[in-house]
């Protein structure tokens, strides 16, 4: 499965823009692209595992609930990713797998606060074959 | 986008500008940008003015969409966003016109210190402060409290402080709305937002929130500055910080909780990021009692950050509060709805008033206004960049019949985040402070970087637009020598 992520500049924020060649690699992609800019994955281990589900109406309010949710996993209950695996998705429902650890402070640093995922400019499409996603932040 | 707004601009008087309601068939009143003729092109160049007609489209709106001089680009509304909604008649509340950070704000404690008193010591001072007061990304404050204190901070905001002997009347006397919004309600409160900022209660927290070491150095108006305790050479110090965690879920739940009632209350929303809701109805009373609960947290977090910054002063200075002539001048917030009666067509309505970057600059005899203040119109703080100065203002009459009483907030972003340190990329930003004499600490890898002074507009500029608009009074300005960021 081909993914990447990258961040691009958005006034006084940031947001994140993914190709990927299905949808479930794409959530992947942003999922672990928002890992990076709040705790940079490099530093977490693989050593637990936690789930997540969301359902919305459609597919941007899809991701930006799958990404706010991901924001209060790793802010809120201090549980840090190293790598996100999407179980299941459609354009209305997705079940992720968690993989990484609880919060460390003598090991693992928080370096960017990411307030929300938000629906300013959002486009999540296909294209060419695949799926591109971007996503502003409000950091 | 500025090709957009050709020839629709029309020029109210020297620093107000009307796009016509009848720009777009969907707006309901007038939208009123204030600015100097100068910056207008910028404005213009931005996505702004788009977001000030689309607050125009929006139920309940009376008057006019309103932006300040330090309009920028926000989500939903623009920062130095301003706009009143009659709830007696539809009026709507929208997180996205009180923004992620709710009631962010800013604090200012005056003293007797003087320049000369810390001019040598300032760099132990800047140190001793950045280690004292909780700031950066994901760090804790020295506040614990367990879920019951927790919603007692929520629903009684500062006043819950003062039962604790964390804030004294005098404070809260000081203190835009006496610190605690009634009517707010714990229970609407996520779970998840409850875990979000649980131990961030007196963090400074990252991105643009500050402390600030400050001398007046230049008073304005003498009998107004004498009566806020400000005087030319003296030393104050100010706090930048908002609701933390909290705040940004308990938006993000609103967001989530409101984009289906907007289509079920019938409103055609231009951009989602302004989901609404009626005030008086179900969803639009549930916001608005989880927007007061992160408000009064709000009021809490700066309370317990200007404890932390007293304490330190006592140490750092060997005195009392008394003796070094502590006392905290006002706290306002700049990121609020709130509900107020203002006179609209020569009738007095119940208004929303959304203030999003945006400071309420009542003027003078308002009942709301502590007594020492009352005469003389509410003490309004304006923040500058770290390099330039910040301002108080009085608020004024000017504001009450133009702008709901309400002000500028800032300077205004013009630099994007990466922008600012691509233009900071092989420049110390800390030496250029120090060497203008201004102090800087920061815990984050770019963060003096990403809030250099050039990343801001002119504070100056802005702040002599409101004054030239009316929209307040300049009492004083304070010139930072001490600066930390989280």
């Amino acid at each position: 499965m081909s993914k990447e992520c990258r961040t691009f500049e958005h006034t006084a924020d940031i947001g994140l823009e993914a190709r990927a060649d299905s949808l479930a690699s794409l959530l992947e992609a942003l999922a672990e692209g928002l890992s990076d800019l709040i705790a940079p994955r490099r530093q977490v281990r693989p050593r637990r595992r936690r789930t997540l589900s969301v359902n919305a109406d459609d597919i941007e309010s899809l991701v930006v609930d799958f990404l706010n949710e991901l924001a209060a996993v790793l802010q809120a209950d201090r549980f840090l990713v190293s790598q996100v695996r999407v179980i299941s998705a459609s354009e209305t429902s997705t079940e992720a797998e968690l993989i990484g650890e609880p919060l460390d402070a003598a090991r693992h640093e928080y370096v960017t606060e990411v307030k929300a995922a938000t629906y300013h400019d959002i486009t999540i499409a296909r294209e060419d074959g695949g799926w591109l996603g971007r996503v502003i932040l409000d950091v | 986008m500025s090709e957009e707004f050709e020839g629709q601009l029309e020029q109210v008087d020297e620093n107000r500008w009307r796009i016509r309601k009848s720009f777009r068939s969907d707006m309901r009143v007038d939208a009123i940008i204030y600015s100097p003729r100068e910056v207008l092109p910028d404005i213009l160049a931005g996505g702004a003015p788009k977001q000030v007609v689309n607050v125009a489209t929006l139920p309940g709106i009376v008057g006019a969409s309103l932006a300040m001089p330090d309009i920028h680009w926000g989500y939903g509304f623009c920062i130095g966003g301003v706009a009143g909604f009659d709830i007696d008649n539809g009026g709507v509340i929208s997180p996205g016109g009180v923004g992620y950070d709710i009631n962010c704000g800013v604090r200012l404690l005056r003293s007797d210190l003087t320049a000369a008193d810390v001019r040598d010591r300032m760099e132990k001072l800047v140190n001793q402060i950045f280690r004292d007061i909780p700031c950066g990304v994901g760090v804790g404050g020295s506040y614990k409290f367990d879920r019951g204190e927790l919603s007692r901070v929520l629903s009684d905001g500062a006043e819950y402080l003062l039962s604790k002997g964390l804030a004294t009347e005098d404070d809260l006397s000081a203190t835009e709305s006496g610190g605690r919004l009634a009517g707010a309600d714990p229970d609407a409160v996520s779970q998840r937002a409850f875990q979000r900022g649980g131990d961030q209660c007196g963090t400074l927290g990252s991105g643009n929130h500050f402390g600030e070491v400050q001398v007046v150095d230049e008073v304005y108006d003498a009998e107004a500055a004498d009566i806020l305790g400000l005087g030319r050479g003296q030393v104050t110090f100010m706090l930048h910080s908002g609701s933390r965690g909290l705040g940004h879920q308990v938006c993000s739940d609103a967001i989530k909780m409101l984009r289906n009632a907007s289509r079920r209350y019938g409103i055609d929303l231009p951009d989602r990021q302004l989901v609404c809701a009626p005030v008086e109805s179900p969803e639009g009373r549930q916001y608005l009692a989880a927007m007061r609960a992160a408000a009064n947290f709000a009021w809490c977090n700066r309370q317990l950050l200007m404890t932390e910054l007293r304490k330190t002063l006592r140490r750092f200075f060997g005195g009392t509060d008394e003796s070094l002539g502590l006392r905290q001048v006002y706290d306002v917030a700049h990121n609020i709805a709130k509900i107020e009666t203002h006179s609209v067509g020569g009738r007095d309505r119940r208004l929303c008033v959304h203030r999003k970057g945006a400071t309420r600059a009542f003027g003078p005899g308002h009942e709301e206004l502590p007594e020492r203040f009352r005469q003389l119109g509410q003490p309004v703080l304006i923040p500058g960049d770290m390099g330039t100065a910040s301002y108080v203002l009085q608020g004024t009459e000017t504001a009450m019949q133009q702008t709901f009483g309400s002000t500028c907030h800032g300077a205004g972003r013009t630099l994007s985040r990466g922008a600012a340190v691509r233009k900071a990329k092989g420049r110390q930003i800390d030496k250029e402070l120090a060497a203008k004499g201004i102090i800087a600490r920061a815990r984050g890898r770019s963060g003096l970087a990403e809030e250099q002074p050039d990343a801001y507009k002119d504070v100056d500029a802005v702040v002599g637009c409101v004054t030239a608009a009316g929209l307040g009074k300049k009492v004083a300005r304070l010139r930072p020598v001490g600066v930390i960021k989280g």
